[in-house]
């Protein structure tokens, strides 16, 4: 009866993964070869090692895929096959055998494995028991599969993983079958995934950074990763077709988070930007040892001072800590340091991405990205975008969201670079003529507006956020672009500018729906607050100089009237001036004050406190986004005199607080002195204003009522003339 | 209630929970709310206008955190000051600021 003992008995309740199943992998892995016992003999292939590998691949289609597990790939994790196998086997492809088949197929069938093993883990929602029991484990794995592949000893892992794509990109587009596209999409995903791996949480010990965008950028240098790169989408449209996805997310992997500004500086330039910003962390500690020294104790810490507080009313309140003696402010800030209650927040949005976190990359990383930049920005940006573009446009359904943010994201990242390197040139070399802006045309027209505003009504109706925020970081580098091309010294681009522009502020629905998102703002992220003041920033300035450049502007309403849809008409079939001209005078009146009242849409409560908001984060911004803000601000306060919309304790407190605070700006701040004439002006006004009014003192604790706003404005008398 | 026996007739007390201080319409309409505003502010402060700034300032918020404080003493200003903010959407409050404005005008009228 010995042989009936049940094998589940002997089972652990706590093992991760069915001990067949892990009996069986860890076989098939054994049988598919090892390190050979002689010395420097190198890795020996079982003897049915293309079988095994194609029975691995089989138990992870058919077990994982299939039942939605990750068991097998968990098993394939525990028994080192990528590290100790595939990419030795790799490797070892000898380079006189490029061309023999069995080396081939064995390469391919090792792709075919590390491409699901090396698949992004996403945290989707319908995920199983398994799933939550496996993907920590499996993060930490592919970190060490990527390792594996870039510091392979052979240094040609990757090498050889782009050589199985060679033959089947050296066949024309017409004759390749869908054998040798399947190969090519194998080999890009393959590339997508390494790029897109990272160190899940790096620590002190294990910082990842030899898997880091570093590393990765090096090695692909080196592998003519970049290359095929370059020449797939130079290529794009004429010699290929639907590689456009993988690559766009290798860019996007290889890219996020790289500062272009950084990438066109000098040397010198870097050097001397480093030196600034030791200098100026340097000036900051210096500012916190000085308000230390100024706000700190002067005696020890048990001197036990204790200070009465005698209010007029007769109440009192004491205080303790010698510190309080200085001034009342000071006491007053130490009753409220000492509250223990806090108002509940409600929770903000944080986004888990990391598209926005800074990369730090070396001198020669760096240099080699510049490099591909330009390249590609002379020879990919057109095919591959205006490919996509069109695509997207055709709701080609290979498109998902994630493609169509990556495709925002990229162009509004290549633009900015675009315009770095312009500026780097003519700051290197101020007398040359710039190019013609002809190598990025195929994002400045019509159809890519056309379906940058679709997305960006649509997303800001499903509330996607973070897809929103692409979209219009797209779009305000469209406008900085366009900027750049009126004031182009060719003919061509400044017509195209212009083109652009009439199309841009043509539309009212477009132009509302800046406001609309900047009003919307509640509990977003702060990339998404610095996204969308900029681009309200950009795009209210360019219309301002436009609208005045242009007495003749048109812009098409949504409440028009039927004869108003015909001037429309006409507008639209032919773009020519006097025509438009010729027009009855009430079309024309429109226009002239079309730009304040657009303006007078803008200003308002909820923009208002998008921007306090904006500007309560002053720490952390830098002098021009601090600008940007200021320069709201002096336009509703000074441009559009709707001062009573600043008038509120809370702002003025926010003012108070960056120019007066220890925990404000330090006086050498470069925005200081700027701040420091507005915060004046604001607090003279308010002051005048409470002497003549004052009603205001009540009104100065909330946002005001628009009925009664008028009267707080301007005083009695006009309010009677209003309402006669 | 005397003579029962073990306390068995007693009636069952259920503690209840201390109610929360709350900072709401009531309270702010209330003796220490917008009317102590209406009457202290314009007397107290006396501001010295151009050139004094931050001074000014100073004194302006040195006024609303005092009066924040004997309102609802347990938040912070900043708190404090951004949940008034939410309830001036509140009816009642706006017409009390609705009044006070009218009040006002009528003052100026005399």
């Amino acid at each position: 009866r010995a042989n009936s003992v049940d094998p589940d008995e002997y089972r652990d309740a706590n093992d991760t993964v069915d001990p067949y199943l892990r009996a069986h992998v860890h076989s098939l892995v054994a049988a598919l070869g090892g390190p050979s016992p002689v010395k420097g003999g190198g890795y020996v292939l079982g003897d049915e090692a293309q079988y095994v590998l194609r029975d691995l691949k089989k138990w992870l289609r058919a077990y994982d895929e299939k039942l939605n597990r990750l068991d097998v790939a968990r098993c394939l994790a525990e028994s080192k096959l990528v590290g100790n196998d595939l990419v030795e086997i790799l490797a070892s492809w000898p380079e006189d055998k490029v061309e023999d088949r069995r080396w081939y197929r064995l390469a391919l069938s090792c792709l075919e494995l590390l491409v699901p093993l090396t698949w992004p883990l996403e945290r989707r929602e319908e995920m199983t028991v398994n799933h939550h029991r496996h993907i920590t484990y499996l993060e930490y794995a592919q970190t060490g599969y990527k390792r594996a592949i870039l510091h392979h000893r052979s240094r040609k892992v990757l090498k050889n993983c782009v050589k199985i794509a060679l033959p089947s990109l050296a066949v024309p587009l017409k004759e390749r079958e869908s054998r040798d596209d399947n190969i090519i999409r194998l080999v890009l995903y393959f590339l997508r995934n390494i790029a897109a791996i990272r160190h899940p949480d790096p620590t002190e010990d294990d910082t990842g950074e030899d898997i880091g965008r570093d590393a990765t950028i090096k090695a692909f240098e080196k592998d003519n990763v970049l290359h095929l790169m370059l020449a797939i989408s130079s290529g794009m449209g004429e010699d290929f077709n639907v590689q456009d996805v993988p690559v766009s997310e290798i860019l996007f992997h290889l890219l996020k988070g790289v500062n272009m500004k950084e990438l066109f500086m000098t040397e010198t330039q870097l050097a001397n930007k480093e030196k600034e910003n030791l200098a100026s962390l340097l000036a900051l500690e210096k500012g916190m040892d000085i308000a230390r020294n100024r706000d700190g104790p002067t005696r020890h810490n048990r001197f036990g001072t204790q200070i009465m507080l005698t209010r007029e009313n007769g109440k009192t309140a004491t205080i303790s800590g010698q510190d309080v003696l200085a001034s009342k402010e000071k006491g007053l800030q130490k009753i409220d340091s000492s509250k223990k209650w806090r108002k509940p927040k409600g929770g903000k949005r944080q986004s888990h991405e990391d598209v926005y976190v800074p990369v730090h990359l070396s001198t020669s990383a760096k240099k080699i990205m510049r490099e591909f930049v330009e390249n590609f920005i002379d020879a990919g940006f057109n095919p591959l975008f205006h490919h996509i573009r069109k695509d997207i446009a055709r709701d080609e359904d290979r498109f998902a969201t994630s493609h169509v943010r990556v495709f925002f994201y990229l162009v509004a990242w290549f633009l900015e670079a675009e315009r770095m390197r312009r500026e780097a040139a003519l700051r290197d070399n101020p007398k040359e003529v710039a190019d013609s802006f002809s190598i990025i045309a195929s994002v400045m027209n019509q159809e890519t507006l056309i379906i940058i505003q679709k997305h960006m009504k649509k997303w800001w109706e499903l509330k996607m956020w973070s897809e929103l925020e692409s979209v219009m970081k797209c779009f305000t580098q469209i406008l900085l672009t366009v900027q750049d091309m009126a004031a182009s010294p060719f003919e061509e681009d400044q017509e195209i500018a212009e083109n652009i522009q009439s199309r841009i502020f043509y539309e009212e629905s477009t132009l509302d729906l800046v406001h609309t998102i900047l009003r919307g703002y509640t509990t977003q992220t702060f990339d998404y607050l610095n996204i969308i003041t900029e681009l309200t920033h950009v795009h209210t300035k360019m219309l301002e100089r436009y609208s005045k450049q242009n007495t003749h502007m048109f812009v098409r309403a949504k409440k028009s009237k039927s004869s108003k849809k015909k001037k429309d008409a006409t507008d639209k079939n032919d773009d020519s001036e006097p025509e438009i001209q010729q027009e009855n005078s009430t079309a024309l009146k429109e226009k002239a004050f079309d730009f304040k009242r657009f303006e007078a849409k803008l200003l308002n409560n909820s923009s208002v406190d998008s921007f306090v908001t904006f500007l309560s984060y002053y720490k952390e911004l830098d002098y021009s986004q601090i600008k940007r803000a200021l320069s709201f601000f002096h336009r509703v306060f000074v441009k559009r005199k709707m001062e009573i919309a600043l008038y509120r304790l809370d702002i003025v407190e926010l003012f108070y607080r960056i120019m007066q605070d220890s925990e404000g700006l330090p006086p050498t701040h470069p925005a200081y002195k700027e701040l420091d004439q507005f915060t004046k002006y604001l607090i003279k006004c308010l002051v005048r204003k409470l002497q003549t009014t004052p009603c205001l003192y009540v009104e100065l604790l909330f946002s005001k009522i628009p009925k009664t706003a008028y009267y707080l404005m301007h005083g009695r008398d006009q309010e009677i003339e209003t309402r006669a | 209630k005397k003579d029962s026996m073990a306390g068995v007739d007693d009636e069952v007390k259920i503690a209840k929970r201390k109610l929360r201080a709350k900072l709401d319409a009531d309270r702010l309409l209330g003796p220490n709310g917008l009317e102590k505003i209406r009457k202290d502010a314009p007397k107290k402060l006396k501001f010295k206008g151009k050139g004094h700034e931050y001074k000014d300032c100073a004194k302006l918020l040195a006024f609303y955190q005092l009066w924040a404080h004997d309102l609802f003493p347990k938040a912070k200003f900043r708190d404090t000051l951004s949940m008034i903010e939410k309830l001036g959407h509140n009816r009642r409050i706006q017409v009390a600021r609705t009044y006070y404005i009218d009040e006002d005008k009528r003052a100026k009228a005399k």
